[in-house]
């Protein structure tokens, strides 16, 4: 049989389908279009402008490597004058995150990137291994997810950073997606889609790889022959998402598309207006300063529990409230410093070869 | 990006399952008797049971039976004109029938102390809420042979209930001349198709054709789905036939409104595969709807159809039960068109699945959808599933995928593409014909989606069932795409009579 040739240029032989179109496509073409979609994702959404200091969200895993490589790439061949540099959190969790850590730490010298690693130990105290030793595994992605999104933003403002950008791809916006309708979270599901969100004291987050498709990803990866990590969380029991993603996975086998129709979908519809007045306002956490829609942050409600030996009691407000009946917050609670007080900036340069 | 989810989750990490009814065995309605029923953690007896439904019915059907809301905070009931119920043959739809027929069409009138009609016979409160009510049912044994007509089964269902009419329709009836004329009004009907590409689907420009098939109407339906992308377009178009059928139907027979037997279950499967086949901006015309066909004309009394699904608050347990306890036949749908359903089927499972586990997703999926809007005032309504639709679809699709190098846009970046790659380019697109001619911009991106989105298997089909078009539904043909020069060889169409007809009609002298 002959071989194939590209769809796009109609020269090269075609190596690749691709996932995202169905278009049998040469190796070239797939680069060339993958960079090309994420630049326009960056410039239709006008996420940067010239001389902002950006931190990519760096886990060591395939989406955080390729995202560095492809800003990286974007950055030079489109002059956006963007000063890049890595953010890594570390949550201590032994033979999972210090391996993770150690393809952060390569990326920095490949692509001369000042890198940065803030860990859940010197900021809230606690490792990931000593919460699941004391809570066990039920429940810990709420504790990780909670004090990842503040580590961010804290490693952020230490990097004196304009913007984080991570990693999310479609799929993960799609499972999102889902994930709240069936969860009802309404306040997540008018924002899961921006491209771009900001609080009101932080800084702002965006997603360029909104609209590439894992697989994209990690066949990007294999064609540039970049470097990941790529084993799941030790402590990743979080069943719920994982049947959200099993489905999300059984629509693109049977139609490829599902990922960014379920985008799609939620670009097109909003939470009405009277549902979010009637949503809870955005404050500042009393305690450490941080957005919050309470008086204490979720950081810092979790800690708290962390500290009381009341962790798994304050999942959810109604158990907050429990815990506040059990008695008031002890003097000497250990707490999250104060957000803004700029901590002393350790920035790892790449070593000169 | 998250690094964590794993859906082979040790046993410790799972939520432990609630217990099956809460802190009784007695029934939380009349707190006297013991329970017959769990529902979600709540115990009901048998009497208490069947009231409960008949008011949640009642609860989700009322508020949209008056065309204006008034100020009265129990209004009379009067629906502006007849009343159309869905009827599939399934557990939701057999209830619906059993229920209406109860509450709004038995002869049984409010009785007062003294045995004698409340207020008497002729007292408005006791005149019927809607004059009329028909029933549709569509027969859906054309779409592939083998499958039987169950249309005698429903006919002896509905001849229960004497008074509904019972208005049979056929699926094919979508290619059908005859069928929309009757529910038109309209003669003179352009037959138009989609091309087809060297692989017998249709090409991805949605390019129209003119062009009268010769076909039966079985055999354009049957054309028409083969040339479908996917089973999950398939088990889309066979929904949207149904449906736009009874719409169709509906309103010609002067219903203000529609009833659906939809369960809470089966509306939160609709609602999730909706959403997976990039529907959400129609995501409130799947729970509720007012419809009117963008042809109506002004000599149409009433207002716009109301679409309403009364069992939105009744899990399809609650169905099954209500169905058992009060002997509700249900004739139930060939099991041959389950097995090709898709996106349809693996939401259904997925949701069923997770019922188990988490029992209150089902409800939350619908209650969560209530709160969601369409972000943009619609552009139009879609010409083959006629639901509002959005615009800028193309331009979305465009730049989130870069299907071709023609693109004007794309000028400036291709010259970062390998020289080696760009030097033998070629940007033309020899097989797209100018937009004008195509449906794309016709349609809604759900029906887009349909229409184009391949499998990643491929295609498997021989030669010989390789035709060169697909006929299109006989509403995506109507008169109005004439003024779109979209059919017809641009603007020198014959204009139809009943177009000229609306034109004049006002000096026109009715004799």
């Amino acid at each position: 049989m002959a071989p194939t040739s590209c769809s796009l240029c109609r020269d090269a032989k075609a190596i690749l389908k691709r996932p995202k179109t169905g278009q049998q496509i040469c190796k070239d073409c797939f680069f060339f279009v993958f960079e090309t979609e994420v630049h326009h994702t960056i410039t239709e959404a006008q996420l940067f402008k010239s001389g902002d200091r950006v931190a990519i969200g760096a886990s060591g895993g395939k989406d955080s490597t390729v995202l560095a490589y492809v800003m990286k790439t974007l950055n030079d061949r489109y002059n956006y004058g963007l000063e890049l540099f890595l953010l890594s959190i570390d949550e201590g969790i032994t033979g999972y995150r210090d391996d993770s850590l150690e393809t952060v730490k390569r990326n920095q010298q490949q692509y001369d990137m000042p890198l940065k690693i803030l860990s859940y130990d010197e900021l809230y105290g606690w490792t990931m291994d000593a919460i699941v030793e004391q809570i066990g595994k039920k429940n810990n992605c709420t504790f990780c997810g909670v004090f990842r999104r503040q580590a961010l933003d804290r490693g952020a403002n230490s990097l004196k950073v304009d913007h984080i950008v991570t990693g999310h791809n479609a799929d993960d916006i799609a499972e999102t997606v889902l994930m709240n309708i069936m969860r009802g979270d309404i306040a997540r599901l008018g924002r899961c889609t921006s491209i771009c969100t900001q609080g009101e004291d932080t800084i702002k987050r965006s997603k360029p790889f909104k609209y590439a498709y894992e697989k994209e990803i990690v066949m990007y990866a294999y064609f540039k022959k970049l470097d990941y990590f790529s084993t799941e969380c030790i402590y990743s029991p979080d069943a719920y998402r994982g049947h959200a993603r099993t489905f999300l996975k059984d629509l693109e086998a049977a139609r490829p598309s599902a990922i960014i129709d379920i985008i799609h979908s939620g670009e097109a519809f909003e939470v009405k207006e009277e549902i979010k007045a009637a949503q809870k306002a955005q404050q500042t956490c009393k305690r450490c300063g941080y957005m919050s829609s309470n008086d204490f942050c979720k950081a810092c409600t979790l800690l708290e529990g962390l500290e009381r030996g009341m962790a798994s009691s304050v999942i959810t407000d109604r158990a907050r409230k429990k815990m506040d009946a059990m008695g008031p917050t002890p003097e000497n609670l250990r707490t999250i410093p104060l957000f803004r007080s700029t901590p002393t900036i350790t920035v790892e340069m790449p070593s000169q070869s | 990006m998250s690094s964590c989810g794993n859906p082979t989750a040790e046993e410790e990490a799972l939520m432990p399952r609630r217990l099956k009814f809460g802190k009784s065995k007695v029934c939380v309605k009349c707190r006297l008797k013991p329970g017959n029923i769990v529902i979600r953690h709540a115990v009901y007896c048998k009497e208490c049971f069947s009231p409960m439904i008949d008011m949640k019915f009642r609860k989700a059907l009322e508020p949209s039976v008056n065309a204006s809301a008034g100020t009265s905070k129990r209004p009379r009931l009067k629906a502006s004109g007849n009343l159309c119920l869905g009827f599939s043959g399934g557990l939701g739809s057999s209830i619906l029938l059993d229920i209406v027929h109860n509450t709004y069409f038995s002869s049984r009138l409010p009785l007062d102390d003294s045995g004698k009609p409340r207020g008497g016979t002729n007292h408005p409160r006791n005149a019927s809420v809607w004059p009329s009510c028909i029933v549709c049912y569509v027969e859906v044994c054309g779409t592939f042979a083998g499958m039987r007509d169950q249309t005698e089964d429903i006919r002896s269902v509905i001849q229960r209930y004497p008074s509904f009419d019972f208005v049979p329709l056929r699926i094919e009836d979508a290619f059908d001349d005859s069928w929309w004329t009757t529910v038109s009004g309209s003669s003179s009907i352009p037959r138009i198709s989609l091309e087809l590409g060297k692989e017998g689907l249709i090409a991805d420009g949605l390019c129209v054709a003119s062009q009268a098939t010769g076909l039966t109407p079985v055999e354009a339906l049957r054309s028409y789905l083969s040339s479908l992308p996917t089973q999950t377009a398939i088990s889309s178009a066979i929904q949207n036939f149904t449906r736009v059928l009874i719409l169709h139907t509906a309103y010609s027979r002067g219903s203000s409104h529609l009833l659906f037997g939809t369960s809470l279950t089966s509306l939160s499967i609709y609602l999730l595969s909706s959403i997976s086949q990039g529907g959400g901006y129609a995501i409130h015309e799947e729970l509720q709807e007012e419809w009117a066909p963008v042809t109506a004309s002004s000599s149409r009394l009433s207002g716009a159809l109301r679409v309403v699904r009364p069992l939105g608050d009744v899990t399809a347990k609650e169905c099954a039960v209500y169905a058992w306890w009060n002997d509700i036949a249900v004739v139930g749908r060939d099991k041959q068109r389950r097995a090709i359903l898709g996106i349809a089927g693996l939401t259904k499972d997925f949701v069923v699945g997770l019922e188990k586990d988490y029992p209150s997703t089902v409800s939350t999926i619908a209650r969560t959808c209530e709160k969601l809007e369409p972000k943009d005032a619609p552009s139009g309504q879609c010409r083959l599933c006629q639901r509002p639709m959005q615009s800028g679809i193309q331009e979305w699709k465009g730049r989130i995928s870069i299907r071709s190098f023609s693109d004007d846009k794309l000028a400036a970046d291709l010259t970062h593409l390998p020289s080696s790659s760009r030097d033998n380019l070629d940007t033309s697109t020899p097989s797209e014909l100018p937009p004008s001619l195509a449906l794309t911009n016709f349609l809604c991106y759900s029906c887009h989606t349909t229409l184009t989105s391949r499998s990643s298997r491929g295609v498997k089909r021989s030669v010989s069932d390789v035709s060169s078009a697909a006929p299109l539904p006989t509403w995506v043909a109507d008169h109005d795409l004439y003024e779109e020069r979209l059919i017809g060889g641009g603007g020198l169409n014959k204009v139809p009579e009943e177009e000229m007809h609306d034109i004049v009609a006002e000096f026109l002298i009715d004799n």
